[in-house]
This record gives structure tokens, sequence and C-alpha cells, in this order.
């Protein structure tokens, strides 16, 4: 795991990378955007973000298929469902 | 017995183990389960009052839920790198680490009492409307994770200052900060939802 520390891209890049994409979100709804393609960016800033979390801070990079199976799909069930009702209510 | 061994060590090798105890995984899934469908229930509750939910969406704080989404992932980070330490055997550092997690975790509770109590003084709550009773259930449960979350984090930290963990031996840190990456997870999701797509 401390390999994860010394590269390029390691644990400090992803958090400074996750604070900036939070920034960028909250500046998307300040400046008061609104549609299809800014939901959908949103949307796939927070399943970024939330692949970070799962892949390299919780750790589950090369473990069973089966788990990451459970994680990423909960995250691509939910994010397109909400995709899908917003699109709708457009 | 050797044939055992051989059959085994490949399958060790493909992959890892879920870090900490397999129990909270469980735990994990089914909270992630539940989150999951009340997300979903929101969009779906949205598509059939889409003006009500855009008009209220813009009464919340953004600055404070931005600043909130901040801390939990600096929390998540701070806990990364304890782990780190304790691996490396640095209790000290662990033990620091983890404290700096708490501070963020404490940071996160504070704002949204302010925001609740913003909320609160201005008269609203849960039957206000169908907006702010998605809004406040939805927070609220998570506020609960996130003291949850700190209180397993605080039990794991006073284990870790009495000497409980080492290089080799720290499942228990290990299973308290996957829960706390799941509080996290669950917060990165609900913010854009509910802050700020519209």
């Amino acid at each position: 795991m401390n390999t994860m520390i010394n590269k390029p891209v390691n644990v400090h890049t992803l958090w400074i990378a996750m604070l900036l994409l939070t920034m960028a979100t909250y500046a998307m709804g300040e400046l008061g955007f609104s549609g299809a393609a800014v939901m959908l960016f949103l949307l796939l800033t927070a399943a970024v973000k939330a692949t970070f979390i799962i892949r390299d801070f919780m750790e589950l990079r090369g473990v069973s298929l089966l788990w990451r199976v459970i994680m990423y799909g909960w995250l691509l069930i939910v994010c397109t469902a909400i995709a899908i009702t917003y699109i709708i209510s457009l | 017995m050797n044939t055992a061994t051989i059959i085994s060590e490949p399958l060790l090798e493909e992959s890892r183990l879920l870090p900490g105890d397999l129990a909270i995984w469980f735990f994990i899934f089914m909270e992630l389960l539940v989150f999951g469908i009340a997300f979903v229930s929101y969009a779906v509750v949205r598509v059939q009052n889409v003006e009500m939910f855009n008009q209220y969406q813009l009464t919340l704080d953004r600055e404070l839920g931005a600043i909130n989404t901040l801390l939990l992932i600096t929390a998540s980070y701070f806990v990364v790198r304890a782990i780190h330490a304790i691996r490396i055997n640095d209790v000290r550092g662990c033990i620091q680490w983890l404290y700096a997690s708490l501070g963020c975790g404490a940071g996160f509770l504070l704002l949204k009492s302010v925001e609740y109590y913003e909320k609160f003084s201005e008269g609203i709550n849960l039957s206000t409307n169908t907006f702010y009773m998605f809004y406040l259930s939805l927070t609220m449960f998570h506020f609960l994770h996130v003291i949850l979350g700190m209180i397993i984090l605080f039990a794991v930290t006073i284990k870790a200052q009495r000497g409980g963990y080492s290089a080799q031996d720290h499942i228990g840190i290990e299973t308290g900060a996957s829960y706390w990456h799941m509080v996290d997870l669950v917060w990165i999701i609900l913010f854009p939802l509910v802050y700020i797509i519209r």
C-alpha cells in the first residue's frame, strides 16, 4: 500500500483532485447552471470522486470481483437512475 | 495438506481480501442499499415536483454543504494516512491522523447543526413540503451515520492509544476506516443530488 503514496497518482493527489472537483461542483451551483449536460457533468464528477474513495481509500483495488461488482454496481445503478429521472423531468 | 496448500496459494495471489472485518462490509452493503433507495426515491419524487424541488433547493446553504463535503473528504484522507502510519508501526502518527479525522467529523456535525438551526428557526420541518421532507430526512439519516462513524473511530483511537494496534495487527483500524469511508461515499452523492443538481 505504501507504493500508493510514492506513485505520481497517489492518495495525496487524489485527495487534492477530490477537493478541486467539489469546488467545481459548488461553482456550478453558484453560477446557477442547469440542463442535461450540466446534470451529467455533476453526476460524472460525483462518480469519479466515489470511484477514488472505493478504489483507493477503501482499498478495493484488486479484491475479489464480487465485492467490486457490488460497490461499483451500486454507484452505477444509483447514478444512472438519477440521470434517467432528471432527463425525464426536463 | 500439501495439495491444499498448492491449490489455495494461487487463489490468494489472485485477489486480496477486503480490508478490515468481513462483517463490517455486510453492514456497509446494507447501508449503501438503504441510501441508494433513498437517493432514487428523491429523484423519482422530484419528477412530479420539479418546480417545487428547484425552488426550495435554492434556499439551502450551498457554502456550508460544499465546506462539509471538503471536510468529509479530508476526514477520509486522514484515516488513509492513519492506516499508512500503523502499517509502518508509527503508532503515534496513526493516533494523530485519527484525531485529525475526528476533528473534521466534528466540524461537519457543527456546520450541519448550524444549517439545521437556520432552517428550524425559519419554522421549517419535515411536514413543510416534500422537498424539505427529503432534505431533512436524507441529511439527518446521514448525520446519524457520521456520529456512529465517529464513535467507531474514537473507540479505535482509544485502543490505539493503549497500544492495541501494530503493523502486524491493525484489522480494527481498517474496519473503522471502511465504515468511515462509506459515510464519505454516501455524502459525495448526496451533496450534488440535494444541493446542486437542478
